[in-house]
């Protein structure tokens, strides 16, 4: 699982003037030869901030998106389908320990980024501010969520940061257990009862718009992004992304004899690329900054679970402990 | 707070909804090492880290967060204060060269653990295990050793100070054969879906 479309903050370019040439030069030469960076490596300050928020954001994202499937776990149909949804749910939050020791080698703390989710300060993925209704709910994320997440991680697993692209490694690789799981349930839907295939349609119609919102608006080719790109930490533009994932997606959701609440959605023959109605971008950034059906209560949860687990944490502090950077 | 989820609606109601102190240091405890075999016989390879509140706590940690797939037969943890870390070098220049070849230290001996990274962007590897008094000692050695591999990155660990498997542990990842439900292999829909599909051709 993974959030999809990262915020990254405007920062001003001027900042790359600070930086010492010499060393910058080598940086990016170092990236150019298709090397990774390690923690103790020289890096400019804005490498170094866009990837601990990148990173931060993606293991938010998988903490918070164990939230709505993990509502199912109890009411999953069956022993068998209980067991992968809880062995599913366990891989997204040990997704989010890789990612959060990753971001911990570039020097902010857990206890900070933990802090920083629960204000509301760091941001997670949007698509998990929506609620799980039914069962379906739950197969849609598995499958088509995770879906997304696949394309995203696979093109940011190429990136230039040594320990992300370590724990993404890992983590695409457990992925495809996820795919795998949620195809086979939708199939079990689609080839059921009437019922069945009506809940995973109301399911489609509910998860679209969200799905769309899931890669980020297009980006703005700004001095910014060219940057980003070009130190291999934003691997492929948001459009490049949600049109992969539909090429990969559509097909295999129409097969099922499904729909897709958009009606302008076709592939152009001749362009090879997706069409659909422009996502509603004032609701994508309306839930993002706060307002979205489920925040409070994704938020709420985690702050008291937090709280109730605190006497654990301080019994088992040992005096003798001391913090120390991880070390790749 | 009202949610589709009962469990939710059922939570104790603990401190004040949106009001969150920031977390004390250390409320996440230390960071442990955790080195992964994945064969008989391969070299133990550094695989990332654990938080936890001592090298007990950090094996079982390990074990679930690493190896829930039976992706390994052995893993061992040390915690990061102990780990001893040479210059990290790139190019055609080794980090053997920034070890000094230091004389034979008085005192008694230990053993230590010798780890290097020999492609950046890859994983530290247990190269072998050295005599030594003090760190430096056993940095030393280790060059001696292999001082003529080009390696980028040199970690040395004394072997007192790591958490191993014990051979009657090592049935920590045996498990039964048919239990395959977190293998994606599990899950084979093609059948389904063929029968689905000329079911309902038209």
């Amino acid at each position: 699982m993974y959030g999809g479309g990262n915020t990254f903050e405007g920062i001003k370019t001027d900042t790359l003037a600070q930086e010492d040439p010499v060393k910058l030069a080598e940086f990016e030469a170092r990236i150019e030869r298709g090397e990774k960076i390690e923690p103790t490596d020289w890096m400019p300050q804005l490498y170094r901030k866009q990837l601990i928020r990148m990173i931060e954001q993606h293991a938010h994202s998988e903490i918070i998106g164990a939230l709505p499937e993990g509502t199912w776990i109890t009411r999953a149909p069956g022993f068998k389908r209980k067991l992968s949804l809880m062995a599913k749910v366990q891989d997204e939050v040990g997704h989010a320990q890789l990612l959060y020791s990753a971001a911990e080698t570039l020097g902010k703390s857990r206890e900070q980024m933990i802090t920083d989710l629960i204000t509301g300060k760091s941001k997670y993925s949007n698509i998990f501010n929506y609620p799980a209704f039914t069962w379906a709910d739950s197969c849609f994320i598995s499958w088509l969520v995770d879906a997304g997440a696949i394309v995203n991680q696979l093109a940011n697993a190429k990136g230039s940061y040594g320990p992300y692209c370590r724990a993404l490694d890992r983590i695409c690789a457990e992925e495809s257990f996820h795919l795998k799981y949620g195809h086979h349930c939708v199939i079990y839907l689609a080839a059921g009862t009437e019922k069945q295939r009506q809940m995973f349609q109301e399911a489609i119609n509910r998860w679209w718009a969200p799905m769309m919102h899931f890669f980020g608006p297009s980006d703005k080719i700004s001095a910014h992004t060219e940057v980003l790109m070009r130190w291999k930490v934003k691997m492929a533009s948001n459009d490049d992304m949600r049109n992969q994932f539909l090429d990969m997606y559509v097909p295999k959701i129409w097969e099922l004899g499904f729909t897709i609440p958009d009606p302008n959605l076709k592939k152009n023959p001749d362009s090879g690329r997706w069409e659909y109605t422009e996502p509603d971008w004032e609701e994508f950034k309306r839930v993002i900054n706060g307002y979205g059906p489920c925040n409070k209560e994704r938020l709420e949860v985690r702050r008291i679970a937090e709280e109730r687990g605190r006497w654990v944490r301080e019994a088992l502090k040992k005096p003798s402990a001391a913090y120390v950077t991880p070390l790749a | 707070m009202k949610s589709l989820d009962p469990r939710v609606n059922r939570l104790p109601k603990v401190g004040h909804p949106g009001q969150v102190e920031p977390k004390a240091p250390l409320d996440q405890l230390g960071t442990f090492e955790v080195f992964v075999q994945a064969k008989e016989g391969k070299p133990f390879q550094h695989e990332g880290i654990v938080h936890a509140p001592d090298l007990e706590m950090a094996f079982v940690l390990a074990k679930e967060a690493f190896t829930r797939r039976f992706t390994c037969v052995s893993l061992y943890v040390a915690d990061t204060r102990h780990v001893y870390v040479s210059a990290m070098t790139e190019g055609n220049t080794s980090a053997w060269d920034f070890i000094n070849l230091i004389e034979q230290q008085p005192g008694n001996k230990d053993s230590y653990e010798i780890y290097y990274l020999l492609r950046r962007g890859k994983q530290h590897q247990h190269a072998g295990t050295v005599q030594a008094a003090i760190p430096a000692e056993a940095m030393s050695e280790a060059k001696k050793l292999y001082g003529t591999k080009l390696v980028y990155n040199v970690w040395a660990i004394r072997t007192a100070d790591i958490r191993f498997t014990s051979p009657e542990e090592k049935e920590l990842w045996l498990t039964l054969p048919e239990k395959k439900f977190r293998d994606a292999s599990d899950y084979k829909g093609g059948d389904k879906l063929k029968e689905f599909l000329e079911r309902t051709k038209v």
